[in-house]
């Protein structure tokens, strides 16, 4: 059976597709079906374009009720289910201390407490007035994005489009988050590695390895942004309550029925530290957690 | 607005990500896939039924079903069933209470196997049962074909089956007799939504030969029967409650004249630690087979005309609460206990005017059922 791989980037990230299937043709045409709508998510929802739908909505902030539609309420809809199940430490109108918080500054430096204490009024998930039809940020200042959700999302869709084509062998990898449908044609599963949080020259590039197949995985960890100062790891994981990194896990993978839930099962249990133990195994997922000292742990863990 | 969801129990993020458009579950995940795992379950029947009182006809019956993928596409399955009866059969009606005194004890062995084979689009599955007792044994085969759409959301269901039938009781009342039964059934299963699912199906089915039965009294039923019934199901899943709602209506029209309405609703509840409850109603109302006569017994008797005086056959409303509780275990191991409880009578017959003289007549069923998927 043939295998059809496509890579691209999007939402600021690398991406990749692999099909496994009879019909080349139809295997291309599933993919570019996928791709585009990666492109219509990203666009729709990047907190870089003016024209987006949380760029109107940060827009609005302070103003008038912004109407949404029905993916977009559902996506809020979710983002109010994890800010729930997570006691308010992931928040989607969190976004807003990266004004703060610049992982990109060389050399990198801490920001001021003050600027955080400034930050944190609009950072408040409750205060955001929601109907099945409009949104409103009551603050001026406030914004939403759908990070740990929106990318994820964009992966469960595409594989929900690739799938409706008949593929039954597909991986879909957006940044490292991916779904698989089905195994590889030969029958296994996909193999994924999961990323060293602290690659070395003497270091294996994966710390581990996970089995794939009609599932997904996702993994959120401390190096993707960061800096060091002094020996401390800040990372752009951002406990909603403090505005300052979490500090516990150096990554933490979920295997889950969905990309979604991988996703934000994943960010969460960063933001939860010590109690995300407790809150995956409430999620039914499976984990694996490389802690402060990198150890393995989680129900992965060998 | 206070922007809180609803959530609670296991998986609630997976419920709640369900509800995002354009995400669902892994189509193999799904039905119409072979089944990936083996199964068996052993499960345990205890029946009891009694009219006016007195207790009828007993009923324990250890089975046995397994499933088990031979390959990718290829799976079989199959049960077996052992029932020993003990008791009276129903009444006639409270005139004749101890009618049917010397009893009847007897045993039943039944086992049936299907092989379905899948493919891209559609699914084949072809299947034998055959059930013995002392003075009834009946062979069975069917045929089925599932096709569904690209997406898998609709699934259409055409099945056929014949069954032959053998009656020969001691008492000479039924002599070598045998009973031909086809059944065709046509059917639709739509996914309407992640949440909501539909189906449709359609079963006619038409039989010659020894309907009647042989322990009931001047019992003698038409040689010929057709039945045509429709149910409508749809089970609505509830992600915020992590419930689903499953109802069912169905129509069948009896060429006995036994024609009924059947409204069921269930409700399946997830509960944490693998527990789920599973509360129902079920009622049934049917009308009385246009050959039922009421009591005295022998009253409406024409010589050489069919007559029945079974209580199944005449007019009344039915009433089958129930519950359902299961728990999935580690490893695969799923115990369930099943306990409904029936109670006939003829005054809940829809818009009253059921058969008159007939005693309430009352069942109940606990199952136990203990599987492990492997």
């Amino acid at each position: 059976m043939p295998r059809v791989r496509v890579s691209f980037r999007a939402m600021a990230a690398e991406h990749e597709i692999v099909v496994d299937h009879d019909d080349e043709r139809g295997a291309r045409e599933a993919i570019d079906a996928a791709i585009a709508d990666v492109r219509r998510i990203e666009a729709k929802f990047s907190r870089y374009r003016d024209d987006s739908v949380t760029g109107a909505i940060a827009r609005a902030a302070g103003g008038a009720p912004v109407a949404i539609d029905d993916e977009t309420a559902a996506l809020l809809a979710y983002a109010a289910t994890c800010h729930a199940l997570s006691e308010g430490a992931f928040d989607a109108t969190s976004g807003v201390l990266r004004r703060a918080w610049d992982f990109r500054a060389q050399p990198p430096r801490l920001p001021d407490r003050s600027a955080i204490a400034a930050l944190l009024p609009l950072v408040d998930w409750t205060a955001v007035e929601r109907t099945p039809t409009t949104v409103r940020l009551p603050r001026p200042g406030m914004q939403l994005d759908f990070g740990g959700i929106g990318k994820e999302y964009a992966a469960d869709r595409a594989a929900g489009l690739i799938a409706a084509r008949g593929v039954r062998h597909a991986l879909v990898n957006l940044g490292g988050d991916m779904r698989a449908i089905g195994g590889q044609a030969d029958g296994t599963p996909w193999r994924i590695g999961i990323r060293h949080p602290r690659p070395g020259p003497d270091r294996p590039a994966a710390i581990a390895w996970v089995e794939l197949a009609d599932a997904a995985l996702a993994t959120s960890g401390d190096y993707e942004r960061c800096f060091e100062i002094d020996g401390v790891r800040y990372s752009h994981i951002l406990d909603a309550r403090t505005g300052w990194p979490v500090r516990h896990w150096q990554s933490v993978s979920v295997l889950a029925p969905l990309a979604v839930v991988a996703g934000s099962c994943a960010t969460i249990a960063m933001l939860l530290c010590e109690r995300a133990p407790a809150f995956l195994a409430g999620q039914a997922v499976a984990w694996l957690g490389v802690d402060g000292a990198g150890v393995l742990r989680g129900t992965l863990a060998p | 607005m206070a922007a809180t969801e609803r959530v609670a129990g296991p998986g609630a993020l997976v419920a709640a990500a369900l509800a995002l458009p354009g995400v669902a579950l892994s189509p193999a995940a799904q039905a119409q896939s072979a089944p990936d795992a083996a199964f068996v379950q052993f499960k345990y029947l205890d029946y009891r039924d009694w009219q006016g009182g007195g207790r009828r006809m007993r009923v324990d019956s250890p089975g046995f079903y397994a499933v088990k993928p031979l390959s990718d596409s290829l799976v079989v399955e199959g049960s077996l069933v052992y029932d020993g009866m003990s008791g009276a059969s129903p009444l006639y009606f409270n005139a004749l209470s101890g009618a049917s005194g010397e009893g009847v004890r007897d045993y039943r062995t039944a086992g049936d196997a299907k092989v379905t084979k899948y493919f891209e689009r559609f699914a084949v599955g072809v299947g034998g049962a055959y059930s013995h007792e002392r003075d009834y044994i009946s062979r069975a085969g069917t045929v089925e074909v599932r096709a569904w759409t690209q997406d898998r959301n609709r699934t259409y269901a055409f099945a056929f089956s014949g069954a032959a039938d053998r009656i020969h009781t001691e008492s000479g009342a039924a002599d070598r007799e045998s009973k031909y039964v086809l059944d065709f059934l046509a059917g639709v299963t739509q996914v309407v939504n992640p949440t909501l699912i539909v189906q449709s199906n359609v079963t006619y089915s038409r039989g010659h030969g020894y309907f009647t039965d042989p322990y009931k009294l001047l019992d003698r039923r038409p040689d010929h029967r057709r039945v045509l019934a429709w149910l409508t199901r749809a089970n609505q899943h509830f992600p915020d409650s992590g419930g689903t709602l499953k109802a069912a209506y169905r129509y069948l029209d009896d060429s006995f004249g036994a024609d009924s309405h059947m409204l069921e609703a269930a409700w399946h509840q997830s509960l944490p630690q693998g527990w789920s409850v599973t509360p129902s109603l079920r009622y049934l109302s049917q009308k009385a087979a246009w050959f039922f006569y009421g009591p005295p017994v022998g009253s409406g008797l024409r010589p050489g005309q069919p007559y029945t005086a079974d209580a199944r056959l005449s007019a009344f409303g039915a009433l089958t609460p129930g519950i359902l509780v299961a728990k999935q275990l580690d490893d695969g191991w799923v115990v369930d206990l099943k306990v409904e409880y029936y109670q006939q009578k003829s005054s809940w017959k829809l818009g009253g005017e059921g058969s008159e003289g007939i005693l309430p007549l009352s069942a109940r069923w606990i199952q136990l059922g203990v599987g492990r998927s492997f």
